[in-house]
């Protein structure tokens, strides 16, 4: 396990993915700079009509922006729950791991079900709502992005809290009640000493929710409803029912390559934390 | 939060607040799925007019529900071998890149990160293409080595975060002490990492238990896969065992947590 | 390191042996609807093929598109034997010739089909008849396709676009309603446009029962299939006929080029149409449309026998397929924001 050769560890994943995801991304890759799937000619036709039109291109911030606010939304509650089982004893610990994960146990299929009872317009929320008087009439909430963000949140939280909890768990209790019985106040334990250990944990979180956020095709489609457009239905709608493979193929490189921009932004933004 | 003692009331008020919002949205949409599961209508429906254990029932009936079973089982096989060939590749990629600085590893953390953002849709087209290509027939090789894929940088994240904190030093002196590489792995780095590891295998587990996309074109007739199976059902019919299929799986699921949190919290405790 | 992975794969590989074992008999892979479709073949079609010719068939449940998608990226090797596709994916399919060249004299039941339903790209097996569904405990009976563009249809209805067979022919059929044509959508666009901001949903069709069930819509344009299992499952669902008439087609069978089982692929489809498995799949809980003359079919569907089907409207899905394209991306930008 030295330091030198240490990149040998690495070769299993490296060949693995060199065979079985690059080779075919290359086939994609082809397939967008060509007038057919069969390679037969080449043909910059699929990335001018993604990249010369507005629509596409909107389809394109759309779906960035849908990853943003899901990592916000995440975030803003994942860090709250990870500390609280950062403080918690057994039980508590337990019970928070055990919600942590339940989003990730109910198949994607009965998911777009229980959302459609929890947002539609006589769905819990509006009932809710109207039962305490705070609305007179339901309002828009499936369909809207405020609602497809919202069940993102649950979606995709385990892919935030689980990596946050695994690098709280790094924390010495004892670093905690030394920062307390020096007088730290609470925002300055948790910025001084939480914080920074659990940053890799949550830059980790925010890759995992930004990538799975904006290819979660089927709840896009679902619960975001047609008059919301993503890069993702896009894809689905050129290759299986207009069967135009090349621009499938670019619409689906230009979604990764901006989602890997992002992601490798957040990695070097984990590297200068952790090596500051 | 008795830890934080002293500390200011109002920002610990906020967190328990947060944390309060957290749990009712991850564990509400899932209630609202268990408790359709047990409803008296015929379809699907919130709130159920009665309370009744027939889908269950329905769902473990040998004859009516074999199809069912038989998706169940090669799903499960699936995310078996794909969460362990995910998180072997990870571990070993996640200490890679936790240990070195170099400019391949940050070069390699990224390029990891790829099958995670194709849509899934486009990489399971193209796989299809690229194994016809070379005239690999659809098998349950090909289904793993197509999950793995998906699967690898949910655990390789995982993992890395939990390696990105592992102490240099503590590595070199059991090397000093004359430890084997694998003794090292085994005694020292493998107890310090195990919570990212288990949760990256279990997300590996599940990611590929729920994969539509790269099934819908490396699955065949052969290696039927549930989510594929339950999407048919829900569409045309409603079909209440849908449900129960997600209420099976949370009850198993939360077995095997507590199991695994018992095999964790060991592992921790022999590491002590 | 690699003594772990080497360990743990090996483990793996002796368990995954276990479902790929062999079958007896003959063998063939079909190609079938997810949901409703596969479990009516599995239950009735797959033992009456065991029974009648020794033939065991596996399904690979695949909706039309998906079925299309997968044979072309398998390139020649076809990744099951039998197509079963609705008519626009029919038209795709032999634009990418992907079925082998059919010969219905082969089929030994066709004399129980009307003419014409069994040609030399394969057989038809259902019917489907499209027209609204409503929730007859929320809104009055829709006259016609003109209605659902009504305030207060509209603010009820649930809008899929052309992405399906019964989409795409029930937004032609709207737009014949408002004064266009095939080679004119514009009324039903310029319809759309006005009542895009009030409409309850614009979804995928997968998500239409759901949206159905739980209230949020209580109009949408379906078959008569999904209506019947609907209500057979309590939800409250009815069918309307409009008043230019309901639309159908028929969902057929094709034999995958390539395939290596042609003579069980005939059987199977000879078993299909046959009478005894056309009036099972007729009956509850299945609801299919019969295309076998002596079958007769459900209380639902608007005839008395496939017979009758020249009464209803039908397209030409070679003039619709070249157009469908423009009509999906027009759909899109038009239904947007």
């Amino acid at each position: 396990m030295e330091a030198r050769g240490v990149w040998r560890l690495a070769l299993p994943l490296g060949i693995a993915q060199l065979l079985f995801f690059a080779a075919p991304l290359l086939l994609l890759a082809g397939t967008s700079f060509s007038t057919d799937e069969n390679l037969t000619q080449t043909s910059l036709r699929a990335w001018r009509e993604v990249v010369g039109d507005t629509f596409h291109i909107q389809s394109a911030i759309n779906t960035l922006r849908l990853g943003a606010l899901a990592v916000c939304a995440t975030a803003l509650l994942a860090v709250p729950l990870a500390l609280l089982h950062l403080a918690a004893g057994p039980v508590l610990r337990r019970i928070i791991l055990i919600a942590a994960v339940l989003p990730l146990l109910t198949s994607v299929v009965v998911r777009t079900f229980s959302w459609i009872v929890i947002l539609g317009r006589e769905g819990v929320i509006n009932t809710t709502l109207m039962g305490l008087g705070l609305t007179s009439a339901p309002i828009a909430l499936l369909q809207t992005e405020h609602g497809l963000v919202l069940a993102l949140t649950q979606i995709e939280m385990p892919l935030m809290l689980l990596p946050l909890i695994a690098a709280m768990a790094r924390i010495d209790p004892a670093l905690l009640d030394a920062s307390a019985s020096l007088g730290g106040s609470l925002f300055r334990t948790l910025r001084r000493v939480v914080l920074p250990l659990a940053l890799p944990g949550l830059l980790a979180g925010a890759t995992l929710v930004f990538a799975s956020a904006t290819t979660a095709f089927i709840s896009q489609g679902v619960i975001g409803g047609g008059r919301l457009n993503y890069l993702p239905a896009l894809v689905w709608q050129n290759a299986m029912v207009v069967f135009d493979w090349p621009l499938a193929a670019a619409m689906a490189l230009t979604l990764m390559a901006s989602v890997l921009m992002v992601a490798g932004l957040l990695s070097l933004l984990g590297r200068g934390a952790r090596h500051a | 939060m008795h830890r934080f003692s002293g500390g200011d009331k109002a920002l610990a008020l906020l967190i328990m607040a947060l944390a309060a919002l957290a749990l009712l949205v991850l564990v509400g949409p899932v209630l609202v799925v268990l408790i359709t599961s047990f409803t008296t209508s015929q379809a699907l429906r919130f709130p159920p007019p009665g309370l009744t254990l027939r889908w269950y029932q329905e769902l473990f009936d040998p004859v009516r529900s074999a199809q069912i079973h038989r998706a169940a089982g090669n799903s499960l096989l699936v995310a078996t071998l794909t969460a362990i060939a995910a998180t072997a590749l990870a571990t070993g990629a996640a200490l890679a890149i936790a240990r070195s600085r170099a400019g391949w590893a940050r070069f390699a953390e990224g390029a990891f990160m790829a099958p995670l953002v194709l849509p899934g849709i486009a990489f399971g087209l193209a796989a299809l293409m690229f194994f016809s290509w070379l005239h690999l027939p659809p098998s349950l090789w090909l289904l793993v080595a197509g999950h793995a894929m998906i699967a690898g940088p949910f655990a390789l994240r995982t993992i890395g975060a939990s390696a990105a904190g592992l102490d240099p030093a503590l590595l070199e002196s059991s090397a000093a002490l004359g430890a084997s590489p694998w003794r090292t792995f085994r005694r020292v780095v493998l107890p310090l990492i195990m919570p990212g590891v288990a949760a990256g295998a279990f997300l590996a587990f599940v990611s590929s238990l729920d994969n539509v996309p790269v099934s819908l074109f490396l699955s065949s007739a052969q290696t039927d896969m549930l989510p594929i199976r339950l999407w048919g059902m829900m569409e045309t019919a409603l079909d209440v065992r849908v449900a129960a299929a997600s209420g099976v799986l949370v009850a198993v699921a939360f077995t095997l947590l507590l199991v695994m949190d018992r095999a964790v919290g060991l592992v921790r405790r022999m590491s002590a | 390191m690699t003594e772990f992975n080497r360990r743990s794969l090996l483990a793996g590989m002796g368990a995954a042996a276990l479902p790929l074992a062999a079958q007896a008999q003959t063998a063939m892979t079909a190609a079938v609807y997810p949901g409703g479709w596969d479990e009516a073949l599995a239950n009735v079609l797959a033992p009456a093929l065991r029974a009648r010719h020794n033939v065991s068939v596996a399904f690979d449940p695949l909706f039309a598109v998906d079925q299309i998608a997968k044979a072309r990226a398998a390139r020649g090797t076809p990744p099951f034997d039998v197509f079963v596709l609705d008519p626009g994916p029919r038209v795709s399919g032999i634009d990418f010739s992907l079925f082998e060249s059919f010969d219905p004299t082969r089929l030994p039941s066709r004399g129980v089909l009307p003419d014409g339903y069994a040609d030399a790209q394969g057989a038809a097996v259902a019917a489907q008849v499209v027209g609204i569904a409503y929730n007859p405990t929320k809104v009055p009976k829709p006259t016609g396709w003109r209605d659902l563009f009504q305030p207060q249809f509209a603010s009820k209805l649930g809008l899929t676009g052309f992405g399906t067979t019964f989409g795409t022919i029930s937004l032609i059929e709207m737009a014949k309603a408002l004064g266009g044509s095939e080679a004119n959508m514009d009324p039903l666009f310029t319809e759309l446009r006005r009542i895009k901001p009030s409409v309850a949903a614009v979804a995928q069709p997968a998500a239409m029962p759901g949206l159905f069930q739980q209230g949020q819509i209580d109009l949408m344009y379906t078959n008569t299939y999904t209506v019947t299992l609907l209500r057979s499952r309590g939800v409250p669902i009815a069918f309307a006929v409009p008043e230019t008439g309901a639309a159908a087609f028929v969902t057929t069978m094709h034999i995958a080029k390539g395939s290596r089982n042609i003579a069980a692929a005939y059987q199977y489809i000879d078993s299909m149409i046959s009478t005894p498995v056309q009036t099972a799949l007729a009956a509850a809980p299945y609801f299919f449309v019969p295309v076998n003359k002596d079958v007769t079919p459900g209380e639902d569907v608007p005839m008395r026998s496939i017979s009758e089907i020249n009464r209803f409207v039908t397209h030409d899905w070679s003039v619709i397929n070249p157009l469908r394209a423009g009509w999906i991306s027009r759909f899109n930008r038009e239904m947007a924001g």
